[in-house]
């Protein structure tokens, strides 16, 4: 079907991409869905209960290997999953660790599955506090597009009536360990909030997905679907239904135009043959992630675009945020020495969370704007990380270690960034990828209020873990690198102004209104939430709206 | 995908297991492991006693052996050595674990100087209580012996991959009594009702 026109043509399977092709799919649009590397098979390619000694290396990996390993999810378990070869180049002076999932469902694969909704505190932060721009759209707007995700994925938690953190539709939470009872009860002292985080992992059979059994390593993949992903939750519906085209190992090139400088389909590179392939439709969502689709937009070059589709603001790879990752404190629970192992930490997930407590009635009364959050960590884990921290050998270093097993707890703090001048993504003149298509070059540095959000982090966790009666034994030296948290936004971010935003209200592009971004890309900064259940429901009201566009075309 | 059925994925780890135990046939204790995935936790395969170590020598292994032996020795559970961490070490340092090739053996040259000077003969050759004599210089952060910085270096070395081979095999997290990879009809709720702050609960168990 050379010249088959289909209506949508999708960039990427992930959060974005998978929702896109969901809800056309499911209104009867014939989708070409693009992914740019291999479906996987959960029971092949995921953990599915190996143990450390199942593995030849225990899971630390081949030494080779492991130098080449990007954070802690790429490893032994999950080999041959993360992205290695399509390159991306830095700046001087930019650190960026960039785990990217570019198999079929991307990062929902692996995600960390913490799901709070954003709120109007987040959207109209500038006019409370001043510094740059409100986002085009009210909490009102989005909350009933979160409600139908909410239905869709299921998120356990509970209703919180936080100020910062609006509630949603919830399963029921999972249960505080006994670390949480015990921060709980040192939160109260300190006057820091602790409650079920918001995650998207079944705590009871949902939509036809089975309940979490709560094996623990969620983060290298589920083998029965207990918690949301693309592969299992979205794409098999959207296979069925016959309106799909799912091409594999299909790496986008650029956006092609029309004579009018819409988009009338798009160049991919398919790997295995090296050659490169045109697909047309009438309308191109774009969906490869943040910095992935600010790539794809300033390489889609032409008569219409010289400065990349869209892009007449000249604003796509700017703005570029991310969130400061970082283990603010850690230390050990003395109360817990010796105690018996429970199984605390065995759903490996974010059973709560500190939400932010800073500025809510103040927006300026800290030293900082905006909020931070925190996760806090802990209990029986795979593996006794803090062997380093005891003396000795023989029995007596056997008997410590296994006293010390119930007892450690750490905080990850998650702190946006603020849009900056610096921090941008562009197009690295001299570097193409193994396929000849130029790379994407990340120029970032932290801003100054993200530093001073940890410098708080460090102090309130110490402050938290004492009033909890812990062991304090210090903070992480520096933040985590830059890109680690996976939750980049901004760089074709949405706004009403044509002139200062690259996509309107609804994240459809200003100058090409048959092109639609649905990544966090469009999002005008980060907030103190994770992204990926904001992208699915900004996705389903920008996917309804393309289809009535349709419609009415 | 969504049809993925758990026998077909019991298949699928089986081979994937059976492939990975082909590649590394020096490995008598994991290939048990493997092969006993239901046995009952704790349960330890004997030690096989011809192992034919693949980077170090036959007396450097025989040391590195005793070493991690002392650092984790068989009490009331299994040990490293009955864990088979000597033979991990050696494995890493075949496939280019760079930090124990060349510092392990200059450590292992050090400990046996240490030994000679101390009670005229090689570390493998003395009394476990002269080993540990030995260890007990470079063991302990506050100790007495301060200065000797390679002694403690290596200590660290040995120490850290031995834990590293011991808790994560079977013997290591039974001895942990590591609760994940299991199955859990609900998510665990701590069981201590009534006593939040956990100040009052029973006695240590260890």
């Amino acid at each position: 079907m050379p010249n088959q026109i289909y209506d949508v043509i999708v960039i990427g399977t992930g959060a974005g991409g998978g929702m896109a092709i969901h809800t056309l799919c499911q209104a009867g649009a014939k989708v070409c869905a693009l992914n740019a590397s291999r479906r996987l098979n959960p029971g092949k390619d995921f953990r599915n209960h190996r143990k450390p000694y199942d593995m030849p290396f225990r899971g630390f990996g081949e030494p080779a290997k492991r130098k080449q390993w990007i954070g802690y999810m790429d490893n032994e378990y999950t080999e041959g999953i993360w992205e290695h070869e399509i390159v991306f180049t830095t700046a001087p002076g930019t650190e960026w660790t960039w785990r990217r999932c570019f198999a079929v469902g991307g990062k929902t694969n692996f995600w960390g599955r913490s799901s709070a909704r954003f709120s109007d505190i987040d959207f109209r932060a500038a006019s409370r506090d001043g510094y740059d721009v409100d986002w085009p759209i009210t909490y009102d707007e989005i909350a009933p597009y979160y409600s139908r995700v909410e239905r869709m994925i299921g998120v356990a938690s509970t209703v919180q009536n936080r100020p910062s953190n609006p509630d949603g539709e919830y399963l029921p939470p999972m249960n505080f360990r006994c670390i949480d009872r015990i921060l709980e009860s040192g939160s109260h002292k300190v006057g820091i909030p602790y409650l079920p985080d918001r995650i998207a992992q079944l705590t009871v059979p949902h939509a036809g997905h089975p309940a979490c059994h709560y094996c623990a390593n969620c983060t290298e993949g589920c083998d029965v679907g207990a918690f949301f992903s693309t592969p299992w939750f979205f794409l098999p519906a959207a296979e069925k239904s016959g309106n799909l085209d799912l091409r594999t190992n299909a790496l986008c090139k650029n956006i092609l135009v029309d004579e009018n400088g819409h988009a009338k389909g798009v160049a991919y590179i398919d790997r295995n043959t090296k050659q490169e392939v045109e697909v047309y439709g009438k309308a191109v969502v774009l969906a490869a992630s943040c910095v992935e689709s600010a790539r794809i937009v300033l390489n889609s070059k032409s008569r219409h675009w010289p400065d990349g589709i869209a892009n007449s603001s000249g604003q796509a790879g700017r703005n570029l945020c991310d969130h400061l990752y970082g283990t603010t404190a850690r230390g050990y629970f003395p109360q817990l020495l010796g105690q018996p192992s429970f199984p605390d930490n065995v759903s490996s997930s974010t059973v709560a969370w500190m939400p932010r407590w800073q500025n809510l009635d103040n927006p300026r009364k800290e030293k900082f704007i905006r909020g931070y959050s925190v996760y806090p960590d802990g209990g029986c884990g795979e593996f006794p990380g803090y062997f380093d921290e005891i003396d000795g050998f023989g029995r007596d270093y056997k008997r410590q270690i296994k006293r010390r097993y119930p007892t450690p707890v750490s905080f990850y703090i998650q702190a946006p960034t603020q849009r900056s001048d610096a921090n941008y993504v562009d197009i690295d003149p001299a570097v193409k990828d193994a396929y000849g298509i130029p790379a994407a070059r990340l120029h970032f540095a932290w801003d100054k209020n993200t530093l001073l959000m940890w410098e708080h982090g460090k102090h309130s966790c110490e402050q938290l873990l004492r009033a909890s009666g812990a062991e304090y034994l210090g903070s992480a030296a520096e933040p985590d690198t830059p890109g680690t948290s996976l939750h980049e936004t901004g760089t074709l971010r949405m706004g009403n102004d044509p002139k200062r935003f690259v996509t309107n209200r609804f994240g459809q592009a200003h100058d090409v209104p048959n092109l639609y971004v649905c990544d966090a890309s469009v999002f005008p900064n980060c907030t103190d939430k994770t992204t990926t259940i904001s992208i699915l429901a900004f996705t389903l009201r920008t996917v309804e709206y393309l289809v009535e566009n349709l419609k009415k075309s | 995908m969504a049809n993925q059925g758990s026998d077909r994925r019991a298949v699928l780890q089986m081979i994937a297991k059976a492939a990975a135990a082909s590649q590394f046939p020096g490995f008598s204790r994991w290939m048990f492991g493997q092969q006993h995935e239901h046995a009952e936790s704790g349960t330890v395969p004997p030690r096989a006693a011809n192992y034919q170590p693949s980077y170090f020598s036959a007396s450097e292994y025989r040391t590195i052996d005793i070493l991690t032996g002392l650092i984790i020795p068989h009490d009331e559970s299994p040990g490293a050595q009955e864990a088979g961490a000597s033979e991990f070490i050696d494995f890493l340092a075949a496939h280019g674990e760079e930090q124990i090739q060349q510092p392990m053996r200059d450590g292992l040259k050090w400990l046996d100087a240490a030994a000679r000077k101390s009670y005229g003969a090689g570390f493998a050759a003395l009394a476990p209580e002269q080993q540990s004599e030995i260890l007990k210089r470079v063991a302990y952060r506050d100790g007495a012996a301060q200065g000797d910085g390679e002694g403690r270096a290596f200590f660290r070395l040995i120490r850290r991959y031995t834990v590293m081979g011991y808790y994560t095999s079977r013997a290591g997290l039974s001895e942990l009594d590591y609760p994940g990879l299991q199955l859990y009809s609900q998510s665990p709720a701590c069981p201590h009702t009534g006593d939040p702050e956990h100040r009052h609960l029973p006695p240590p168990r260890v």
